[in-house]
């Protein structure tokens, strides 16, 4: 075979040279990552979750480890929508790399002004929207767990920005492909997944949640793979746009499992916190495991499960 | 980074003293500073753990770096089974040390149990910038088991011991023993105070300082996603008012709410080093 394989893939209106980005939240602002790694070899960089205000998130006691997983109620700590654009963001320029920022709100009115904010930001390729936030409107229930929110939240997104939007689908819902569709039906470029889904840890001696007062986190890290393969295999199988695999990838074979049931492109997340070069280290991985079987493409792969 | 294992050696009941030959790194962790370390080759346990720096060795040629730890589960019961010669990966030096002042004529170290660790770090400093500096140690623990690293603290100072139950030492905890002290003109008012523990200690330690008039530094743990600021997991309170910027060290991770109360902090960018008055302890112990 003449070359390098071909990693390249189009996800909306996004060309990135490889399938492999860092997942909103376990990336900081990017900049974090700098003594480990050249930003500009990633597919993509995703920053953490921005709102229009900025949020002190969680109370402490906010982490704990559980069996091959990582349990953190964050609470979407962030600097805020302007502090962003005027000290995170210029960090990017001259970094050639596409970014996509990952925006949070509380109300559809946040989104949209989110959105339109971000629109008019030429260093910002994509959005990819959180909608797992809690909607204050209605009483805090999450975004994403609403068909008919969804649907409100993404068209009004979609209205004011011709950027990529992905929309990151959680777990928690009864039938993950009815709310695919709906982002599809208005006019999501992408679909990412999965958000965490929520868990509990207890300590047994102080009967107590090992995350104090905030009692339940994200449940993310290897523990959550097999799950997260399911969902993307179901979800790839109803939707025509591009779905990128989220959950527990820690090796080349991990995301390649998650292009064999269907992804278009992967985000590592937190095993970027145990290894902070593990996507460079995928991307090398994936170039060895296509060369070694004669792929041309890695394309070639994707949705390929027998 | 992979360092080579020198050491690892039982120091008593569940406490170890591992040495890493760091000779190859460039950088050189301050008292104060520590490693993040992957305790594990599997994915259960998962993140890595975080170590202060115990002690620096530097000899001809080569830099030992000594961690002080205690089994706790299963990633410290991994590490306890580490041979001489088997290579660790091990992330840093990380975080804001102690400041270490010029001139103070008297210091007490409070620590418990492995909370030695980083302290001993800043008494070998301590005593290499200048010699007559007079350091009281107060180490304890539960119970005389418990109680350990006599015989090296001794090295530093004049150490006083301290256990709940009373089986060695002063018969109570740790601020007691240094109220004891002080009330007793044992200690003069006003010393340095540098301590490493459990929060409620280190919450009592701040009342006993605000009302002394001591400067304090206290070296913080709390679980870590990574180590180097990304994950956000481990953040706690500080009081508004009371921030402090000194150098060399600086905070990078502050998140302030949009009016200004409320200040969140991360223990692995901003610390683990706080002054003793910044931390909001009510509010991380609620």
């Amino acid at each position: 075979m003449n070359g390098s394989p071909d990693l390249s893939v189009q996800i909306g209106g996004l060309q990135l040279k490889n399938p492999v980005m860092p997942a909103s939240g376990t990336f900081g602002y990017g900049e974090e990552y700098t003594d480990f790694l050249d930003l500009s070899r990633l597919g993509a960089v995703i920053v953490k979750t921005i709102t229009l205000k900025p949020r002190t998130g969680s109370y402490p006691h906010r982490s704990t480890e559980v069996a091959s997983g990582f349990l953190a109620s964050i609470g979407l700590q962030n600097v805020g929508v302007e502090h962003f654009l005027r000290e995170k963001l210029p960090y990017f320029d001259g970094i050639d790399v596409p970014l996509i920022v990952n925006i949070g709100g509380q109300s559809v009115e946040e989104y949209v002004a989110l959105a339109t904010i971000m629109n008019a930001q030429r260093r910002v390729n994509a959005l990819e929207l959180n909608i797992s936030c809690p909607n204050v409107s209605k009483g805090g229930m999450h975004f994403g767990i609403d068909p008919e929110v969804t649907r409100e939240l993404v068209t009004r997104v979609r209205a004011v920005t011709e950027k990529t939007v992905i929309v990151k689908l959680t777990p928690m819902v009864s039938d993950i492909r009815l709310f695919a569709e709906v982002c599809q039906e208005a006019g999501a470029d992408s679909l990412s997944l999965i958000n965490a889904p929520l868990g509990m840890s207890v300590d047994v001696k102080t009967r107590r949640s090992k995350l104090g007062r905030n009692m339940k986190g994200g449940l993310t890290g290897p523990a959550i793979k097999p799950l997260a393969l399911y969902l993307v295999h179901q979800v790839s199988k109803s939707v025509d746009i591009p779905v990128i695999g989220i959950g527990g990838i820690s090796s080349p074979e991990d995301a390649l499992e998650f292009f064999i049931v269907g992804a278009s492109a992967v985000q590592v997340g937190t095993w970027n916190f145990i290894n902070p070069r593990i996507t460079i280290e995928i991307i090398q991985g994936l170039h060895e495991y296509l060369s070694e079987h004669k792929i041309r493409a890695f394309r070639e792969l994707v949705g390929t499960l027998l | 980074m992979m360092y080579p294992v020198l050491e690892n050696k039982n120091m008593s009941a569940g406490c170890y003293r591992l040495a890493l030959d760091i000779s190859a790194d460039s950088r050189l962790p301050l008292p104060g500073q520590f490693y993040n370390i992957r305790c594990g080759e599997t994915k259960d346990p998962l993140l890595r753990r975080p170590f202060s720096m115990h002690r620096l060795i530097k000899t001809k040629g080569s830099m030992r770096l000594e961690i002080l730890y205690r089994v706790v589960g299963k990633g410290t019961e991994w590490l306890s089974r580490r041979k001489k010669a088997q290579r660790l990966d091990a992330i840093g030096p990380l975080g804001n040390g102690f400041l270490v002042p010029e001139g103070v004529q008297d210091v007490a170290m409070v620590a418990r149990g492995i909370g030695i660790a980083p302290l001993y770090a800043l008494g070998e400093a301590l005593r290499t910038k200048n010699l007559e500096v007079n350091i009281h140690v107060l180490m304890g623990a539960r119970y005389a088991d418990r109680v350990f690293y006599e015989e090296e603290l001794k090295k530093l100072g004049e150490v006083y011991l301290y256990t709940d139950d009373g089986s060695v030492g002063y018969h109570g905890r740790a601020p007691q023993l240094l109220l004891h002290l002080l009330e007793s003109n044992r200690l003069p008012r006003g010393l340095d105070l540098y301590a490493c523990g459990p929060i409620p200690m280190l919450k009592e330690l701040a009342q006993i300082a605000e009302r002394f008039t001591c400067p304090g530094q206290v070296a913080l743990e709390t679980h870590m996603g990574c180590g180097f600021g990304a994950c956000l997991s481990c953040a706690i309170p500080l009081k508004a008012e009371a921030i402090q910027d000194r150098e060399p060290w600086q905070k990078p991770a502050l998140q302030w709410s949009d009016d200004g109360s409320t200040v969140y902090s991360l223990i692995c960018k901003d610390g683990p080093v706080y002054d003793i008055l910044e931390v909001d302890w009510d509010e991380w112990l609620a």
